[in-house]
């Protein structure tokens, strides 16, 4: 029986010089795609950014690589919350995070969010005034308006009787079990405080378990809870109903334009998306150059017109085909944005967890 | 060893079951090639999603890091969980009972706890999450899957050509080299295959403890179904699928062809 | 047989075992370092307050237990362990005849043993991926349903319980399938011809002879499937809709959104000790088998 085995030193061998080449064939592959120009002076040659998922121009990234001279890479997630745990557990090596308005509160007060240079972004004044500083932000100082949107129901024209205008729509059994709310719980128990009249920040146990009831009723008539699937179902029509953002009815009625948005009358959820720098980025520079990239009309109406969400830049939105427009003043006065919960947030965790585990 | 064969209602059962373990998947990867995006009328034969996924350097970029990850881990695996192998059936014999529940230990464990309490260590400990703690947490599970692999050839394995070797007058290190280890190695690589084809395809402990730009493929795969079903999706599980398959066909090749040897 | 001369050589002769002991110590400390020092850790997680943003800050509290002892979480622990129960005899009843069938395969049984294996070895999120693709309103069941008429609307197949407990069973039937085909094969077939000799008709021998020998087979895999499925979190998410919170979904929430890592922790232990408990149960009813033999991955057992 002469089978020739390889020897253990001709494995071991041959293994490291795959795995060598395999490390090494990478960035060498990757390098070779691009004919890239040193990086503009003053600035490092990488850039690391974390955002959400599919939430940035197509040619947004490439465009500044261009520019500037700078890779940069790109790495997403799913929902704040698991960006800020992410965060806190000690994943490093980001630059630019892309947290939501109330989450600015709590990376600020960590320390973890570092003064912009405004000396630096000359674009700064493309903001509408209202933006150029917010409630989470006041002085806007530490972090860039990128997005803004606001929760309300997305819904199909052609398969509903009538266009539901009130967050009653899910406890009635309006879409005939074909409605989904996010699964977000800020988002379902505050349009349940909303619904009765409070606020969606409400810390008040008797609202708080007024909600926790109405969130219960109206799961049994919920096909499931959903959050980035929800255009893609809106589209196809598998669900015709759904508490969503603004920007994903718009993205879904590319697809299908019988999808339609509405603002129910008890009102909503207003926020703004920031793109934040952190304490401990490797690379300041460059991801303040980005900062003041992403201000330019061009670029900032590019980013809007893929996400489908509003443009807090003016300038932008004059260049827009079809912006979202911003919400009028009547409508001003039924939006709300989220703040932290301090303290409080293990009562709404407690509220969630009911609502996730009845029947 | 058996004359009688099973009753129609255990067959039944039996076809059944396999269909059911197989069909799904044959079925997810016949849709890979459809070409209309939504639905499932089968629109024509297409290339087309596979072209579009070698497009996307996101998903490239996936493939790289579970490739090298998966090196990486396997090589530590293999060679930790051999040594542990030939420790338990050579050397140790009494301690096998207790090690073998010990081993047991972490295939049994939920994989959600694994990755929460190696999230907790590195937190603990101030490693930043990224493709070093990705590779250790492999390691991890992958060494009770290779001993245990190896611990099974061992069993009934021959030890007379290491007699005869020593009785030569070889010591114990070049009988290991010149004899053990060729004869093991069919085994050591059935169980590097396995150990490889877990870490690439591992998606829960991954999940806890990925940190900057270390998106694995599952993680790419699990950002994909999370947003839509289409095609793409299909086209890229049916990649997984038959790289599996043909890791684990290797895998049981040479693991039955050293029995015969 | 060693050589005296070399250094080494003479201190393994004196420690008969240390041999051993050297090749084992790497993969042990391995896995000491990174599966049982992480679980202890977490353990003292499970004991320490709350910090500010959702860490531990130092100290000694027993709140989250207390916390974890109340009918909302010990409901969710209980409807996790149901589901997973039914999950597990749902697999033992297509398990046991499909490995009876290997076992009395002839020829065919390695090719079979191969397939039983595959599916193991594909990804979890594959695998849960090709059920929604089965199973949701305009899936491949509803549309050929429809397409044959036999219904009028789609089905609500999607987003149920039911849903969890078939992508739970597509996960684990390999798990059960391999050990109570071990133990089927170690039976001697000729303890059945003597019980038929004796009379006995085929249920009695099933009952009588064949389960009884091959329970610790049939212990071992519902282990492997019971535990697993205790930690899934996925599924309940993918398939379920997210309707229902199984304890894997409260972990995870605790160290994601709700940011409350003891919390979690306590969780995970309490699922960590009803493994402890089960793991238990099996070896009391197996002996500490050799797993070598006993949980093999099919490849290994040509000869």
């Amino acid at each position: 029986m002469t089978r020739h085995f390889p020897s253990r030193r001709e494995f071991v061998d041959a293994a490291l010089r795959a795995a060598l080449a395999v490390s090494v064939a990478g960035p060498v592959l990757s390098a070779c795609t691009g004919e890239r120009r040193p990086p503009a002076p003053g600035l490092e040659p990488e850039l690391n950014i974390y955002n959400w998922f599919d939430y940035i121009g197509p040619e947004t990234l490439a465009g500044f690589e261009e520019e500037y001279g700078v890779r940069v890479n790109y790495d997403t997630y799913e929902s704040n919350e698991e960006m800020l745990g992410k965060l806190i557990a000690g994943a490093t090596g980001y630059d630019l995070i892309v947290p939501t308005g109330y989450q600015l509160t709590v990376l600020r007060d960590r320390g973890m969010i570092t003064r912009l240079d405004r000396s630096k972004l000359n674009n700064w004044d493309n903001l509408m005034p209202q933006f150029q500083g917010t409630p989470p932000d006041p002085g806007g100082e530490y972090a860039v308006p990128y997005q803004w949107g606001i929760t309300g129901i997305g819904y199909r024209a052609d398969l509903l009787p009538s266009a539901p205008d009130s967050w009653g729509a899910f406890l009635d059994g309006f879409a005939q079990g074909r409605a989904t709310m996010l699964d977000d719980m800020r988002e379902v128990i505050g349009c349940m405080l909303r619904y009765r009249g409070h606020s969606l920040n409400s810390i008040d146990p008797a609202e708080l378990d007024r909600a926790k009831v109405d969130a219960i009723a109206a799961k049994t008539r919920l096909l499931a809870f959903m959050t980035q699937a929800v255009r893609g179902q809106l589209a196809s029509g598998d669900v015709i109903m759904a508490q969503c953002a603004n920007g994903d009815a718009r993205q879904a009625q590319r697809e299908n334009p019988n999808v339609a948005f509405a603002l129910p009358r008890e009102g909503s959820t207003i926020y703004v998306d920031y793109m934040a720098l952190l304490s401990n980025a490797p690379h300041p520079a460059a991801a303040t150059a980005f900062l003041n990239y992403i201000l330019r009309p061009d670029i900032g109406a590019a980013i809007s017109e893929e996400t489908g969400f509003g443009t807090p830049n003016r300038a932008a939105q004059e260049r827009m085909r079809d912006p979202i427009p911003y919400p009028t003043a009547d409508e001003l006065t039924r939006l709300e944005y989220e703040r932290d919960l301090g303290p409080a947030t293990a009562l709404w965790d407690r509220i969630w967890t009911e609502v996730k585990a009845s029947a | 060893m058996t004359a009688r064969r099973a009753p129609f209602a255990v067959s039944l059962t039996a076809v059944l079951t396999y269909a059911f373990m197989h069909l799904p998947l044959l079925v997810l990867i016949a849709f890979s090639f459809n070409r209309s995006r939504f639905g499932v009328q089968w629109g024509g034969f297409t290339l087309d999603w596979y072209a579009r996924l070698a497009s996307r350097p996101d998903i490239l970029r996936a493939l790289r890091l579970s490739l090298v990850v998966g090196l990486l881990s396997t090589l530590l695996a293999t060679a930790l969980g051999t040594l542990a192998a030939l420790a338990l059936a050579r050397h140790l014999p009494r301690a096998r009972r207790a090690a073998g529940a010990l081993l047991y230990l972490p295939i049994v464990t939920p994989e959600i706890i694994a990755g929460v309490s190696l999230l907790v260590l590195f937190s603990w400990l101030g490693i930043a999450l990224g493709i070093t703690t990705i590779v250790i947490a492999h390691t991890a599970f992958s060494i009770p899957f290779v001993t245990v692999v190896l611990l099974a050839r061992l069993q009934g394995s021959d030890r007379s050509l290491e007699e005869a070797a020593m009785s030569l007058g070889a010591d114990e290190f070049a009988t290991f080299r010149r004899v053990t280890l060729p004869q093991l190695m069919p085994g050591v690589l059935a169980g590097a295959l396995l150990a490889f084809t877990l870490s690439f395809d591992d998606f829960v402990i991954t999940f806890f403890v990925a940190g900057v730009g270390s998106t694995t493929l599952p993680l790419a795969v699990y950002s994909m179904v999370r947003k839509s079903v289409e095609p793409t999706i299909n086209a890229l599980s049916a990649l997984l699928v038959i790289g599996t398959t043909v890791a684990v066909y290797l895998a049981d090749r040479l693991a039955r062809g050293s029995a015969r040897a | 047989m060693m050589n005296p001369r070399r250094g080494i050589l003479r201190w393994i002769a004196r420690h008969p075992r240390s041999p051993g002991v050297l090749l084992l110590g790497p993969a042990g400390l391995w896995l000491a370092a990174f599966f049982l020092l992480p679980i202890l850790i977490l353990l003292a997680y499970s004991v320490m307050p709350r910090g500010a943003h959702g860490g531990v800050t130092p100290g000694f509290t027993l709140e989250h237990y207390r916390r974890f002892f109340d009918p909302l979480y010990l409901g969710i622990l209980r409807r996790t362990v149901w589901l997973s129960l039914l999950c597990t005899i749902a697999c033992l009843l297509l398990a046991y005849p499909t490995a009876y069938f290997i076992a009395r395969s002839g020829r065919r049984r390695n090719l079979l043993l191969f397939l039983a294996v595959l599916p193991f070895w594909t990804s979890s999120l594959v695998r849960t991926y090709a059920m929604i693709f089965l199973l949701r309103d305009s899936g491949l069941i509803n549309r050929l349903l429809l397409d044959a008429g036999l219904i009028e609307a789609p089905l609500r197949l999607l987003y149920t319980e039911g849903a969890v407990l078939v992508g739970l069973v597509y996960g684990a039937l390999p798990f059960m399938i391999l050990p109570i085909y071990a133990s089927i094969e170690k039976l001697d077939p000729a303890l059945l011809e003597a019980a038929e000799g004796l009379g006995a008709r085929s249920w009695a021998r099933f009952t009588q002879v064949m389960w009884p020998l091959t329970l610790p087979g049939v212990a071992a895999g519902c282990l492997l499937v019971f535990v697993p499925s205790l930690g899934s979190f996925v599924v309940p998410d993918l398939l379920g809709g997210a309707r229902q919170m199984m304890i894997g979904n409260l972990i995870q929430n605790q160290f994601g959104s709700a940011r409350n890592w003891p919390f979690g922790s306590a969780a995970a232990f309490a699922v960590m000790a009803l493994v402890m408990i089960a793991m238990l149960g099996v070896i009391r009813l197996n002996g500490l088998d050799d797993t070598g033999a006993e949980h093999g991955t099919g490849p290994g057992r040509g000869a």
